[in-house]
This record gives C-alpha cells, structure tokens and sequence, in this order.
C-alpha cells in the first residue's frame, strides 16, 4: 500500500479526478472528466484519441498553461492547482519543455535568439553558447542567424526541439509534434525528439494521432470523449 | 437589396473585432475638426456679411481724422440723406484711483442709422434694444469699465474735464470693429458733451465717423459727388463695395485654425488607413471563400464599399454633431474678441464636414481596401498568396490631393497652397528619413541590452513603418502645442525683459505745442524722466519720385502696411537718440525739404538717397528728398519715427507733441494730477497694453489649442491602430513567452518599454525640431532673444513617454491577462 507521500517521490505527475468544464451558450460542456494519472520520472507516455476528445486541454493543464476545473496536478512535488498563473511561469520555466504542431517560435528572432529566450528568462548567463551548443546537436550550426521564415518546416521544428531541451527539462509536452511535416521530415523529427530525450533523461508526454509514434512511448493512455479508457 | 443586408450583416460581425472602433474614432475626430471650423469660420463671416449695414451703422460711412466739411452736409441733404456722426479716441479714464484706457465714442442724436444698441441697466435685467445712443451728460460704458473703475451705474465718470452719469451697461455695439482699438474697452456718450471735455482739439488723433443713409441712387450720386474731393487720409466705406475687414488677429487664427484642422485629417488619415490595412489582412481569407462560392470581384468592392460607407455616414454625422458642440467651444473661448451677436450657422457649413468626412474616408481607406478586390480564390487552397498591393500613386496621390483640396480652402492663394504642401511633404519625407535613421541606431544597441529592453525596442523596430508614423504623429502635433505656448510666453516675457530698468513704460501723446513747457515742468517737479518731446503730424506718403507707392510696394509688406495708414511724421535738428545713420547724412545746417527714412521701410519701398517722397498732410502735399536712411531699436520705447523731417519742413501744418517717460509704479498717481490738467493728451501705459495683448494673445493661443487636443486624439488613434495591426502578432508572441516561462510582470515591462520609448523618442524629436523652429522664428521673423527652453528638454520627453506608454500599454493589457493557453486558441480559431 502506498501513501500519499510514496506516490509523490514516486512519481513526477500525479493528477487526481481531474475535470475541465466550459460555460457555453448551449450549457456546461465537459471536456474532461475524472482523469486520474501516475507517471514516473523518465516514463514515456502517449496520449492518443479522436480530434475533440481532450488530448489537448489534459496536456494543458498538466503543464500548467490551464487550470482544471475540479482536481488536483502535483508536478515534481508542485501543487499545481493552488499556484496562481504567475508560480506556474515559475514552474514551467524551471521543469518543462514545450514541443507544439506548430512550431510557436518568435518570428522577429533569430534561430538562436529563439533557443536563447527560456535561457535569458531563468537569468543564466551561459545562455548563447548554451543554446548553440544545442542548435548544433541538433543539426542548425549554419542556420543560427536565420529567422523562422527562412527555414523549412523541419527545420522550424528542429529549433523547437533545441528551445524545449535547453533547459535541461525534466518534463518535455510534445503536441502533435510531425502533425504539420511531411512523413520523412516527421521521422527524423521523431527520432531526434526521442534521442534528446534518452540523453537528458526526459519525462516525455506526447500527444498524437500516429499510432506508430505512439508504440514507440512505453505507455499510452486511451481519451475519449474526455475520459480515460 | 439582399447583397446590402449581407455588407450590413459582414459589418456587425467585424464591429466586434475592434479595429473597426479604432477606424470610426479616427473619422469622427476628423469630421468633429473640420465640421467645428468650417461652421465656425461660417459664422464668422456670415456674422460679418449679413450685417455690414448693420456693421457700418449706415448705408455710407466716410472715416477721417478731420471734421466734416460743411458743403458735404449741405450735399446730403441736398440728395434728402440723413447723416449720423461718431468721433472715436482714446483717453485714460481714472476714477477711485484706479486707471483705464479706454475708447471713447461720442455719437450725434441720429445714430445709429442702421442697425441697433443693446443696453442692460444690471445684471439681472434683460437687455433692452434701443436706436439711439446716450442722452446729454449721461455715458453708457462696457461692464469691465465698471469694475476697472470700481463703479457702479448712476455713478459719475470724468472724462476729460467733463462729469458724465454712468446709466446704462452697454452690451451690443453694432458697428464695433475687430481691430486692437476696439479691445479698449468702450465708453459711448453723446457728441454734444465732447467739446465741455476739452480733449478734441486741432492736431488731436481722432476718428471721425459721417454717416449717411438714404435711397440708393442718392447714394450712388453722392458717392460719386465725394470722391474726388477725399484726401488720401479718408476712405469711404460703402456697403457694396467694403465691408469692415475681419481684425487682422482673428482673420490669421481663421487661418491657423484652418491649418490645424488639416494636421488633425491628416493624422487621422493615418490611423484610418492603418485600420484599413488590417481589416483588409484580415479579410484576405474571408473574401477568397466568398469569391470560391461564386461572388465577383466588383461584387467584393461593392460588399466591402457599402460597409465602409455605411461607416463613413455613421461617423460623419457622429462627427458632425459633436464640430456642432466645438465650434460653440471655440466661440466661448474668443469671445470677447468675437461680436457678441454671432449669426446662425449654415447647413452647407454642416455639409462641408460630412463630405470632408467621407471624403478623407474614400482618400485614405480606399486604397487599402481595393486590394480586397485582388484577392485570388485560389487563397483557400495556398493561404501564402496574397493580393499586389495598391500602387504607391493612388495611396499618395488621394491623400494629397484631399489636403491640397482643403489647404486651397482655407488659404485661398494656389500659390501659399502650393507651397504649403512642398514644404509640407517635404519637411515629412525628412522627419521620416530622421526618426528611421534613430530606429535603425537603435537596433544597433539591441545586443547589448537586457532582455526587456531588447523585448521592448524590438516591438518599436517590428514595423518601422507604422513606428515612425506614430511618432511623427505625435511630434507634429506636440511642436504645434509647444510652439504656441512657447511663442506666446516668450513673446511676452522678452518684450517685458528686453526693457531696460527705469525704462519708459509710458507714453504721452497729443501734447498741445502751447501746453508742452507746463507739461515738461509738471514732468520735472515730479523727478520724472521723459525722452525727447516730438513734434507729430498725422500724413501718409503718397508717392516716390513722382510715382504713386502702390505701384511700388508689394502686397503684405511692410511697406505696403506704411502706406495704408497714416504715419506719424516728425522734424528734428539732431539725430534721435540710438538711432544710426547707415546711408547720407544728417543735416547739419537746418535746412528744410530733408527727410530720414527708417531703413527697413526704405528696403521695403525701394526707398534710395536722394529719392523725393510726396507726402499728403490733410489735402495738402508735401515734398522732401531723402538726405539720410537710419536703423532704430522699435523696443527702446522711447518715440520712434519712420520720418523724420528737416526743420522747418513741417511747420505750416499743426502738430502736437510726444514723449515717453518712466513712471515707478509708487508714483502712479502723478498720472491722476497730469490727465486732469491736460485732459486732450493722451498717455498710454504700456503695462496695460502688454495686460491686452497677452489676454488677446492667449484667447487665441487657446483656441488653436483647443484644436490641437483633436490632433492628439487623432495621434491616439494612430497609435491604437498601430498597435492592433501589429495584436495578432503580439498575441502569439506573449503566449509563447509566457509558456516559456515569463511571468506577467515581463510582458508589462515590455510593453511599457516599448510605448515609452515610442512616446520619449517623439517627446524627443518635439522638442529638436521645436528648438530649431522657435530659433528660426526668433532670430529671422521676430527678432527677439532665444535661449534654450531646458524644462522642454525634461518635460516633453517625459510627458510623451507617460501618455504614449500608458496608452498603448491600456491597448493591449489584454493580452497579458490571459491564460496562455487561451491565447494560443484564440491564435488557432
């Protein structure tokens, strides 16, 4: 028997009876309901199900972009749900890393400015040759002065990754991350996602429709309609 | 009718979206500027125009500083004309030992011919209108001769040797002129008390109003019959061919109101084809689906035109009600300078801001919205295509042409409009060049700031363009307010310090030649310094070598203003204390037939030695050649003559003296003993006269002020255009940031940062550019000392950055609250 106490070393997520609601005109939508989830540190996890049956909003709140409207996030020890938005900042830029379809890089800054900017929000001084120190890891060496639009949708998201990894996360929230490339850019994209991953020793938590790219996570988790199966 | 209900359907929904409000405030605060002068400039002249029988209080009026020759009287009633008469001067009143000069207006039994007075025996009663002036021993004064006086009415007030009973306030004049002397305030009694006042005598400066009224054709005869018997000191008014001219002051602030509310379209302008510009991005998907299911192009302009003319009605007639409320604000803030019955304003005056209102609509939304029409149905299917932007041309060439349009307008001279607009653009395309060349310095830093700082200015150089709109915005409304603030102080403050200690600070005019040693005695039993006593006679210079100086003078000149009024003419045996002979000699031997020309008023006319000048003095001519040109200092306020004749030149003709003298304010009741004893001369305190000019000077300054809070507004609405064309990108920008990490505190700093810096940059460029203009117009125009205005330097910069960053921050503090997760869906729906 565990105690509360045993879960929370044991494990990096713990999220109870989580529930988000929306007032619409036509009533109270449920998006998500009684979500219950444990994930250990280092866990790869997929969450897979049907466009609209809440991928998206569970991610959101377990990274802290959104608050739940029942239940309770714990984050590396970190009640989630009784920070205000400003301590999840805080949180975010200290454990987590973002991966989005589409990419969410600043297009008035550079490749490298990009992968800098979580560096110059914690303040580390390190932050340039950190981050073109990953920008080559990745592939980018000569693209770093390069602006968004001057590089292709792979390379775009290679930038991503670097910006995610920089900060050395002990979470990474990847959503739909090859939605918006072609298949082989996809699998190349995939691959350096789980290599950085392995390197850094990474909790990973993905959101696909990519049945394939979900067999590679060592678990999935099934949503429908807003609730797990 | 269908396609109608779908543009007003189309609209509705976009008037949620915000930058629709932005396009509107623009346009009202457009159509409320020009609406507000163009019913007030209305007013004005119909005010002017309607009652010019009314203003001349007659059907004829011949002014003159002589008495009435007495065949013309005959020939009036001769011709069965009924005639008025009016005698117009200054004199200092003092009662309770308080002092005014003030315009007094003797007025025979039969004025007004024309037109009406208004009298109110107090506050609390109504006015009375009555056709005649005051009856014998009894004076109607203005309210502010009552409280300067500390009078009451059925009090007695003394002018010159003569008691008068104060009866009534006198609140309606109907044929008072906007010109400085009516500023004085009046006191009207009746032309049978003026000789018992001792103050008319030969050589005294005085306006004589005759007066006729009568049929038509008598008129035409007696007009006629007149002519050629005026000396060039008289002037006929007629009510066909004259009518009073507008006070040059108010005729100018016409002007400057004008110009300002071309300033305030002009800005708005921008900010309107701002919001176009983005409504039109926006719509570039919108309008691909709709040309898929089948609408034509010229389908799309119709669709997209109706909702912006429908708009264009909207704000116009928003705007026009509100110039309607402006102008009444103009009205009160010039009202003391401004005829206190102001006619009814046209509907047409109305019109003019609701067609400039669609018309600024048409010239700056148009070509932004025609690329609507361009927009390929392809679109749905490849999102990167997007429509050729409207050619450079188009979007110039209408905005041009619509402030060419209104400079024409409201200058009524091609060439001023032409030069106006040169320089105008001009003078942009440089400030422009200017503030980008800052921008671009500015991103040179960039590196080696901090992270909010590099957030902040990066928001400034994302959109150079609209960066540097706004902030010519800004500036160019901000000099204007400087400049009329600045100019006015300064003006006054220089005039006030540029006196010398114990200078002279009054002047004595109307010194009868039998009274000057008794008036030089008084002066020096008191210990008062007075300069040199001058001869003065009244004449006007009429020809130059035999040729008449209209011919000669060129419009608006100095000299052209000499020539139209009568000079003060002198004679000296010496050169006139701190003035220099440039050109000649002086006359040594006093031999007459000489004259000395001032030397900008001999540039002006051309004026060379040796040249013979005519003159008239009364109806007779006089004739001297130039011996010597001078330059004089005009502030020395010490007497100054443009002419200054030979001994002996003048002496057939009447004069009387002049002088100026100092008079400690401790002393100021000397001035009660001289007006008593010498009751026809007339001393002016310049003390008072600076009082008058600042208060005029201030009301106008105030108006065209007024006008300038438009053009700031309109500045706001270019910077909340600005700042929506650049929302989308800021949304996503803070989400990311935000998911990054930052806290909400980052992105406030960041965003006052950059609407701080954008207001300091233009608090900046305000007062570089005030600097240079003020130093300009010191040293070149109006001669005056210029010292840097270091407060200037501190506060411009400050107050922009204040307003301008609060400002834009309240724009977009939105995007900051939200969650950063309903951020990114909004980026995505």
């Amino acid at each position: 028997m565990h105690t509360q106490a045993d879960i929370a070393v044991e494990h990096i997520i713990v999220a109870e009876n989580l529930g988000k609601s929306v007032l619409t005109s036509e009533g109270m939508l449920h998006i998500l309901s009684a979500v219950n989830l444990l994930i250990k540190a280092g866990e790869s996890i997929a969450i897979v199900g049907e466009s609209g049956s809440g991928k998206s909003t569970l991610i959101s709140l377990l990274a802290g972009l959104d608050t739940p409207s029942a239940g309770k996030i714990r984050l590396n020890n970190h009640e989630l749900t009784i920070m205000d938005e400003d301590g999840r900042a805080s949180i975010r830029n200290a454990l987590i890393g973002f991966v989005f379809q589409s990419f969410q890089l600043l297009p008035g800054l550079t490749a490298l400015e990009n992968v800098m900017l979580p560096l110059e929000l914690s303040g580390n001084k390190n932050a340039k040759s950190l981050a073109a120190a990953l920008l080559h890891r990745v592939g980018l060496a000569h693209r770093l002065t390069h602006t968004p639009r001057q590089l292709s949708g792979g390379e775009q998201q290679r930038v991503a990754l670097a910006r995610a990894f920089v900060t050395r996360p002990v979470i990474l929230f990847a959503d739909e991350p090859t939605g918006n490339l072609d298949s082989k850019t996809g699998a190349t994209i995939i691959d350096l996602l789980f290599e950085l991953n392995h390197e850094n020793k990474t909790t990973l938590i993905l959101v696909t429709h990519d049945q394939v790219l979900a067999a590679r996570c060592q678990r999935t988790i099934k949503l429908d309609s807003g609730a797990m199966l | 009718m269908s396609r109608f209900n779908l543009a007003l359907r189309l609209l509705w929904r976009d008037s949620r979206s915000g930058e629709l409000t932005i396009l509107v405030l623009a346009l009202i605060i457009a159509v409320t500027s020009s609406t507000a002068i163009s019913v007030f400039a209305d007013r004005l002249q119909r005010t002017m125009t309607e009652q010019t029988a009314d203003f001349l209080a007659a059907d004829l009026v011949i002014t003159s500083p002589e008495l009435q020759p007495a065949n013309w009287l005959a020939k009036a009633k001769e011709l069965k004309l009924d005639n008025a008469q009016t005698t117009e001067f200054s004199s200092v009143l003092i009662e309770n030992d308080e002092m005014l000069l003030a315009s007094i207006k003797a007025v025979s039994k039969a004025y007004p011919l024309r037109g009406y007075l208004k009298v109110t025996g107090s506050d609390y009663l109504q006015e009375q209108t009555v056709h005649q002036g005051p009856k014998l021993g009894s004076a109607w004064v203005e309210k502010r001769v009552l409280s300067a006086l500390k009078l009451k009415l059925g009090d007695a007030l003394t002018v010159g040797e003569k008691k008068l009973i104060v009866s009534q306030i006198l609140t309606y004049e109907t044929d008072k002129q906007g010109d400085f002397y009516s500023f004085s305030p009046r006191v009207m009694m009746n032309d049978a008390d003026l000789h018992a006042t001792g103050i008319i005598q030969p050589g005294s400066h005085v306006h004589y109003f005759f007066q006729y009224r009568g049929d038509s054709k008598a008129l035409l005869e007696f007009n006629r019959w007149l002519k050629p018997q005026l000396n060039p000191s008289q002037r006929i008014l007629d009510i066909h061919n004259d009518r009073p001219e507008l006070g040059s002051a108010l005729s100018r602030a016409e002007r400057y109101l004008g110009l300002s509310s071309i300033v305030v379209i002009l800005i708005s302008g921008v900010a309107i084809a701002m919001a176009t510009r983005r409504y039109t991005e926006r719509h570039f998907n919108a309008t691909a689906i709709l040309r898929c299911l089948g609408i034509k192009q010229s389908e799309i302009l119709w669709l997209y035109g109706c909702q912006f003319m429908f708009l264009g009605l909207v704000a116009s007639s928003i705007g026009c009600l509100l110039g309607w409320i402006a102008q009444q604000g103009l009205f009160y803030l010039l009202r003391s300078l401004l005829p206190q019955q102001g006619a009814n304003p046209s509907w047409l005056a109305v019109f003019f801001g609701f067609i400039i209102g669609i018309a600024v609509l048409l010239a700056f939304a148009l070509p932004p919205l025609l690329r609507l029409k361009q927009v390929s149905p392809l679109r749905v299917l490849r999102r990167e295509l997007e429509p050729l932007p409207t050619s450079a041309w188009l979007v110039y060439g209408l905005a041009l042409a619509i402030i060419g349009l209104l400079l024409e307008r409201y200058t009524h001279d091609l060439k001023m409009t032409a030069t106006i607009l040169g320089v105008g653009l001009i003078t942009l395309v440089l400030l422009g060049l200017l503030v980008y060349g800052i921008l671009k310095l500015a991103a040179k830093l960039l590196p080696q700031m901090s992270l909010i700082w590099r957030f902040g200015l990066q928001g400034i150089l994302r959109n150079t363009q609209a960066s540097v709109s706004q902030i010519l915005a800004f500036s160019i409304t901000l000099v204007a307010m400087v400049l009329s603030f600045t100019v006015r102080t300064d003006l006054i403050d220089n005039w006030e310090k540029q006196l010398p200690e114990n200078a002279a600070n009054h002047f004595a005019l109307n010194i009868f030649p039998e009274q000057q040693t008794a008036f030089q005695q008084d002066m020096l039993k008191n210990g008062i310094q007075h300069s040199q006593f001058y001869p003065v006679i009244k004449g006007r210079l009429v020809e130059i070598n035999n040729t008449p100086v209209q011919q000669v003078v060129s419009k608006d000149s100095q000299g052209d203003n000499a020539t139209h009024r009568e000079l003060s003419l002198t004679w000296s045996k010496s050169l006139p204390e701190e003035n220099k002979i440039t050109g000649g000699e002086w006359w040594q031997n006093a031999q007459p037939g000489l004259v000395s020309v001032e030397q900008k008023l001999a540039d002006s006319l051309k004026i060379k030695l040796h040249d013979q000048l005519t003159f008239t003095v009364g109806s007779q001519q006089i004739k001297a050649t130039v011996a010597s040109i001078r330059v004089l200092d005009w502030d020395t306020m010490k007497p100054n003559f443009y002419m200054v004749f030979s001994p002996g030149t003048l002496d057939a003709y009447p004069s009387t003296f002049m002088t100026s003298f100092y008079l400690p304010q401790t002393q100021k009741n000397v001035l009660n003993t001289l007006v008593k004893k010498y009751p026809a001369t007339t001393i002016l305190e310049v003390d008072v006269i600076l009082k008058q000019f600042k208060s005029i000077l201030t009301q106008l300054t105030q108006a065209i002020n007024y006008l300038l809070y438009f053009s700031l507004l309109a500045g706001f609405t270019v910077l909340f255009a600005a700042v929506y064309a650049t929302l989308d990108y800021r949304i996503q920008e803070g989400a990311i940031i935000r998911t990054l990490g930052a806290k909400r505190s980052f992105l406030t700093k960041i965003h006052l940062i950059e609407f701080g810096l954008l207001g300091l940059i233009a608090g900046l460029i305000t007062v570089v550019i005030s600097e240079v203009l003020i130093y300009s117009l010191y040293s070149k125009v109006m001669h005056i000392d210029y010292s840097p205005n270091y407060y200037l330097w501190l506060i411009i910069p400050i107050i922009g950055s204040l307003c301008v960053g609060l400002a834009g921050y309240s724009g977009i503090r939105h995007v900051v609250n939200q969650s950063p997760v309903s951020i990114l869906r909004e980026l995505s729906s």
